[in-house]
This record gives structure tokens, sequence and C-alpha cells, in this order.
């Protein structure tokens, strides 16, 4: 067995097994930390394909951002977890049966009768100063400069929508005004009050 | 050598636990949530595969998008949970009696 | 690297709406309440700017630009243009609605138009990637409008649940993209349809993925076996938002089809051809039969519009132009039979009350005679009566199956209809032989009754008239 697939079985193997453990384990902070293993694997299996951008953009975004976002949530809804622990029983058996067959159907489908080593061959390995980004970043620009825009306007919807959905002004709430607190005068702080002095007593 | 059916293979089962997931899972949205993010990283895997034993950098910008569009599904998708929590109290899909399909 | 510099002219309405969503969503945030109606009517001038954009850019020839990505043909115009009326249909319904909810607000407007854009560029894909960033632009947005009335119980649930299988359909639809994308090597439709007919492919690997992409589309159009949204997202949307999802997105879910199947795997047609017959039976029984035990308007509108969108698949599968052109016309009618039965859901409805009971529609002659009139057209048209519209329609489709030589087809789908009649009559006769149950009077804005009446006057005339219409879709498809 050569190196390369030392660490693609080594890694693939960690993937499933924390995919299986996404779906089984009762405790969704653990099934998010799970995930964001599942994450970190398949960025490892991606760097084997020479996807470096797009490995690093996972590891960056997915585990940074989006498994964080699912961890605030997690926590900021304080899931009572015991309520959402009986489960499996039922659907085990038959779900089980229907799941292995269409694992077994999709992988002979993409099995090595039809994606093997004669039909597509490992292609050279590029140059050790190959750019991927550069690569990616040539088309982007140009070929697909209408989805790319495309891509910032679903942005721009997935922040409308979640600043509408959740977004709430509070009656009672307090906060700064920033722009009150700038434009203060003197004469609004500070009153100069003249009086007679007093005899101490 | 590690042929293009290996990391097909690696992805049509990460796929098909990601869709199990969803049924064994019926009742925790956040983790139905975190099943079609598996979902999408076996796409993502095939596109990738794909792209490399091609010799065509098309697949790697689909991925790109995809990506990019996966967080913004999951923006939105908690921003509904968080929603359905303030009016319910409970994620519990079996709770879910309002509307019967 | 070859490239070439794309012609922005062509897609000069998708720059017109999205510049003016953004200009919206800045001019929404400096206004108060009483003068948000100058959101509303920015809302509708974007429409109209697009739709005589749109209108001017019409060619009878097909244009491809942004490097392929991007396609302009006499459907796509029209089908844009057809989008643009029925959403502009649905602001002017809807605004009394959500004023009555406080939902009268920028958000409701700003994403109604991304999601037009979403359908726009869906409509104009000419590539996988297109045609899933339009799919997923549409669908954000409606997941999100679903939600949008925050306190809402009901609707943050159905809103879920969309969400859910809408997501879990997008990632079918990407995982057969994805293979599809491995055994021809690209994301081009043409180019897809090339590598297909120069025959050298394995058939079972393209139809592995075909199939995965079906259940995704099949998802989206709410076609039995994966209808189980349907129901309960209309159901538990706001209404006005129900008649937004139910109308103008078909549209763009029949472009879909269109580019997918047609555009891009019309190679694959004796392959596809055979699941489609299946989509369309089973829409066709399950919808029409379930419709009947339903008690609540919006669910039996859910299902009558499952079985319509089992027609618009009968005329997609029969894989001719005619059928093509059969088809667009029954999903045009179609949105214009859906915005007058959900408007007349609205135009029931007040503060506070829905409406959406079978029970409140009793004795509706009694209490307002001329409204009965217009629900008794809109209930004639759908159920496929002559002259209204929806008999056109139908009967386009059913003369497109009997051309491809699928007659037991074209019965079994007739059979259907005349038992779906049922539920369609049932309602009739809950309005002009029960005795009202709410003796409320109907007091629907000005507005909403001249464009209730507006809606399903224009079903009797085109009903009367169904040339034009006709006409234009055949035109469509005559490249």
């Amino acid at each position: 067995m050569s190196f390369e697939q030392i660490v693609f079985y080594f890694f693939s193997a960690i993937l499933l097994l924390s995919a299986l453990a996404v779906i089984t384990v009762r405790n969704p902070v653990h099934a998010a930390l799970f995930l964001v293993l599942a994450f970190f694997t398949t960025a490892a299996l991606w760097l084997l394909l020479e996807a470096e951008f797009l490995a690093i953009t996972l590891v960056l975004v997915y585990v940074g951002a989006v498994m964080v976002l699912f961890l605030f949530v997690v926590m900021m809804l304080d899931i009572n977890t015991s309520t959402l622990k009986e489960r499996l029983g039922s659907y085990l058996p038959v779900g089980g049966l229907v799941a292995v067959l269409a694992i077994a159907v999709m992988a002979a489908a993409v099995g090595r009768d039809h994606f093997g080593l004669e039909q597509y061959a490992a292609p050279e390995r590029l140059a050790a100063d190959a750019s991927n980004t550069r690569m990616i970043g040539e088309q982007l620009y140009t070929v697909y400069l209408y989805p790319f825009e495309l891509a910032a306007v679903i942005l721009l919807v997935a922040i409308i929508a979640a600043i509408a959905l959740t977004l709430r002004t509070r009656p009672g709430s307090r906060y700064q005004n920033i722009d009150k607190q700038v434009k203060v005068k003197r004469d609004e702080r500070l009153r100069v009050v003249k009086m007679d002095s007093e005899e101490r007593k | 050598m590690i042929a293009l059916s290996d990391y097909l293979t690696v992805a049509a089962i990460l796929f098909g636990l990601s869709v199990v997931g969803m049924f064994i899972n019926r009742k925790n949205i956040i983790v139905l949530l975190m099943c079609i993010e598996m979902m999408l990283l076996a796409v993502n895997i095939n596109f990738i595969a794909f792209s490399h034993y091609l010799g065509d950098v098309t697949g790697q910008i689909f991925v790109f998008f995809i990506l990019t569009v996966a967080a913004a599904e999951a923006a939105i998708g908690l921003a509904i949970l968080v929603v359905l929590f303030r009016n319910r109290g409970t994620i519990n899909v079996t709770d879910m009696d309002t509307l019967k399909g | 690297m070859n490239f070439e510099m794309p012609n922005f002219a062509l897609a000069m309405p998708e720059m017109f709406v999205l510049g003016m969503a953004c200009l919206i969503l800045l001019v929404d945030l400096f206004l108060n309440e009483r003068s948000r109606v100058v959101t509303y009517l920015l809302s509708q001038a974007t429409l109209v700017g697009a739709f005589i954009l749109t209108l001017s850019l019409y060619t009878p020839v097909r244009e491809l630009t942004f490097s392929g990505t991007f396609v302009l043909d006499p459907m796509a115009s029209v089908l844009k243009m057809a989008v643009y009326a029925v959403v502009f249909v649905m602001f002017l319904y809807t605004r009394s609605y959500l004023q009555a909810r406080q939902m009268f607000t920028g958000e409701f407007y700003t994403l109604a138009l991304f999601g037009v854009l979403g359908m726009m560029v869906m409509i104009s894909a000419h590539s996988f990637l297109t045609l899933y960033l339009g799919l997923e632009l549409l669908s954000l947005s409606m997941y999100a409008m679903v939600a949008l009335q925050r306190d809402n119980r009901v609707a943050s649930e159905a809103a879920m649940k969309y969400f859910l299988l809408g997501a879990m359909a997008s990632a079918m639809l990407l995982y057969g993209m994805s293979m599809l994308y491995g055994v021809t090597g690209s994301l081009d439709l043409g180019e897809i349809s090339r590598a297909i007919d120069e025959g050298e492919i394995e058939r079972m690997l393209l139809v592995f993925g075909l199939v995965f992409m079906l259940v995704g589309v099949a998802f989206k159009l709410g076609a039995v076996p994966f209808h189980m949204w349907v129901p309960d997202v209309y159901h538990g949307a706001p209404t006005a938002v129900t008649q937004f999802i139910s109308t103008a997105p078909k549209i763009a879910a029949f472009a879909l089809l269109i580019r997918l199947l047609v555009d891009g795997l019309g190679g694959l047609q004796s392959e596809w051809h055979d699941i489609l017959v299946l989509l369309a039976i089973l829409s066709i029984s399950v919808g029409n039969i379930i419709a009947i035990a339903q008690t609540n308007i919006k669910r039996m509108l859910a299902y009558s519009g499952i079985a319509h969108a089992g027609f618009l698949i009968l005329g997609v599968l029969s894989g001719t132009a005619e059928g093509y052109a059969a088809g667009m016309f029954y999903v045009i009618v179609y949105a214009v039979m859906g915005l007058a039965g959900f408007g007349m859901v609205l135009l029931m409805s007040r503060a506070g009350f829905e409406a959406d009971s079978l029970e409140d529609y009793k004795g509706l002659n009694q209490r307002n005679p001329w409204f009965a009139l217009m629900v008794l057209f809109i209930m004639f048209s759908m159920a496929g009566v002559p002259p209204f519209i929806g008999f056109w329609a139908k009967l386009a489709v059913l003369q497109a199956v009997v051309a491809s030589g699928l007659i037991w087809l074209a019965v079994l789908a007739v059979i259907f209809s005349v038992i779906g009649a049922f539920y369609y009559l049932r309602v009739i006769k809950l309005m002009y032989f029960d005795a009202p149950a709410d003796e409320a009077r109907i007091e629907p804005g000005r507005e909403l009754a001249a464009v209730f009446s507006g809606n399903a006057l224009v079903i009797l005339a085109m009903g009367l008239f169904p040339g034009a219409l006709m006409a234009i879709c055949i035109q469509a498809f005559a490249l």
C-alpha cells in the first residue's frame, strides 16, 4: 500500500465514522463536534485531490463560521436533551435495511466497474508551484462572472432573511445611542447653578 | 493508486448515511440541519473528485458556489429554528402537531 | 484562456430588478409606517419596468451570453413576463391583508423581488450552475417569507418543514448534477446534450444521475410522492405568502423542467418519459382524491395544486414542441387561477379571521351574490368546465398526450379530473344552497374587490378567447 492510499483510507475511515456518530449520538453538541471532525477529514481528502483552496475554505468557513453558528444556536436555545433522547427503536430494523440497500446500490453504481482506474486514469500530479487558487480565480472572475454575482445576491438574501426573522427590539432594552453621544453639547450635560454661599454649620 | 471510484464510494456512503440520519433523527431539528450539511459535503466530494480525475477546474468552481449557498442556507435554517423555538419552546418535531400532513 | 466579453444588454431585466431591490431595501430604511406605501409603489414600478425591458429584448432567436451560462429565447421572455404579471397582481391582492397583520414591511417586498430575480435566473439558465443558483435564490426567499410573521406559530412550523424538505431536495438535485458532470465532463446544458447524443456514455450512469435530479425537481414541483410539504406549507403560511409561493414559482418550476430535461437531457427522453408518466398519474390521482377529504380551503387548494402539477408534467412528457407549448399554457393558466383561488381566501378574510375553512363559504350567495358568481367562475375554471380557461388548458395538454400515443393516460387523467370536479362543485353547492354560518358583512377594500373581480373576469375572457395565449406559447417553442 502506498503512502497516499494509507492517508486516503485513514481519513475516509474517520470521516465515515464521525458521520455515523453525528446521526447517532444523543447530545446535539457532540453531534456538532463530530461534524467538525468530518469537515476536517474531508478537507484532508480534498488536499489529496489537489483542491487546496477549497480545502482551506472548508476549514475556515465551515469549521470557523458555520459550525460555530450551529453551536451558538444549540447553546442559545438551551435544548433539553433528555426529551430528545428516546429514539432509534422502531425505525431501526426497517430503516437500517432500506439504508443498507440504498447505500449498496449507490456504491455499486459508482464502483470500480464504471469509475475504476481503466476508465479514469489517475492524473499526473501538478507541478509544485501550480496555484490552485489562481486557477479558480481566473475562471471565477471571467467565465463564471454571472454566477459569482448571483452568489453575492444569495448571501444578501440570507442576511436580510436572518435579520428580518430574528432581530427583536424590545421596548425595555437599554442601548447606547452613539449618534446622540457624539452630538451632545456641553450645555446639555453641565448646568452651572448660581447660588448664594451657605454658612457652614 | 487511489481510483476515482474510491472517492465516489466514500461520498455515496456519506450521502446515504445523511439520508438515513434524516429518517432516524426525525425529532431533533438541529441534527436534521447537520444531516443536510453532510449531504452537501458528499456532493462536494463528488464534484472535487470528478474535477481532479477529469483535469477540469469547473467542478471546483461548482463546489465554491455550493459552499456559499450552503452557508447562506444554514443561516436561514437556523434563523427559522430560532423563530420556531421562540414560538413553541421546543424543537422536538413530534410536538409539531398543529399541521398534520 | 479564451474569454469573450459578455453581452450585458441581454441581462438588463435581471440587473434592473436586482438594482431596484437593493434600492428599495435602502429607501425602506428611511420610511415610517405611514409612508411605507412608497415601498409598495416602487416594487410595482420595478415589475412594470422589468416587463417593459423584457418585452423590448424579445427576439425570436436563441442568444447565449456570459460564456454560455445565460440564455435568452422566446420561452424565457414569455415566462419572465408571465412571472412579472403574476407577482404584480399578487402585490395588488395582498396589500390590505399585509396592512391588517403588521406584515406590510419592506422585507416582504424585497424578499419577493429577490424571489422574482431567482425565478428569472432559473428561466434564463443554460448551465447547471445558474439553474441551481436561481433555484436557491428563489427557495431561500420563500423559506424566509413563510416565517416572516414571527409570532405565528403555525407559520414557523410550516417554514421549518418547507426548509428541511426543500434543502434535502436541493441536495438530491445536486447529487444528480454531480454524477452528470462526472460522466459528461461539463456543466453547460448544451455541451451535456452534445455529450449524450454522441452516445459513448453508458446509459446506466446517466440514468443514475437523472433519477436523483428528478427526485429533486419533483420535490420542488410538489409532485406525488414528494408532495408532503405542499399542504402543510400552503396551510401554515400567511395567505398572502401562500398566494405568492403557489403561483409564480410554478412558472419557474416549469422552466426548470424544460431546461433540465429538454435542453440538457433531451437525449435521455425515453428514460425520463417513463418516470414522468408515473409522477403525473400519481399526482393527478392522489391530488384529486385527497382534496375531497379536506375541510380547510387552503389545504384543498394545495391538493388541487398537486393535481395541476400532474397535468403540467403530462404536457412535458409528450416530448414534442406542441406538448411543451401545452405545458406552458397550462402553467400560466394555473398561475392565473391560483391567484384567484387564494385571492378569494384573502377577500373573505379580515383582521383576526382567516376564512380558510370551507364552512366560511356557506351561503355566500345570500351575503354577496357578485362575489359568489366570481367564485363560481374560478371553481368552474379549476374543475375544467368549458368555456372557462381551465378547460382549454386541460384540453391542450390532453391533446398533446393523445398525439404522443398514450391514450390510456389521457383517459385516466380525465377520469381523475371528473372525480376532482366534485370538490370544486362542493364549494359552489355550499355557496348557493346552504344557509350562511357567519352573517358578518364582507367588506374588502375597493381595490381588493376590483382586483378579484378583474381576475375572475379574465378567467372567463381568456376562456372565450384562448387563441392569443396559445399562439404565444406555440411561438415560444417554434425554434
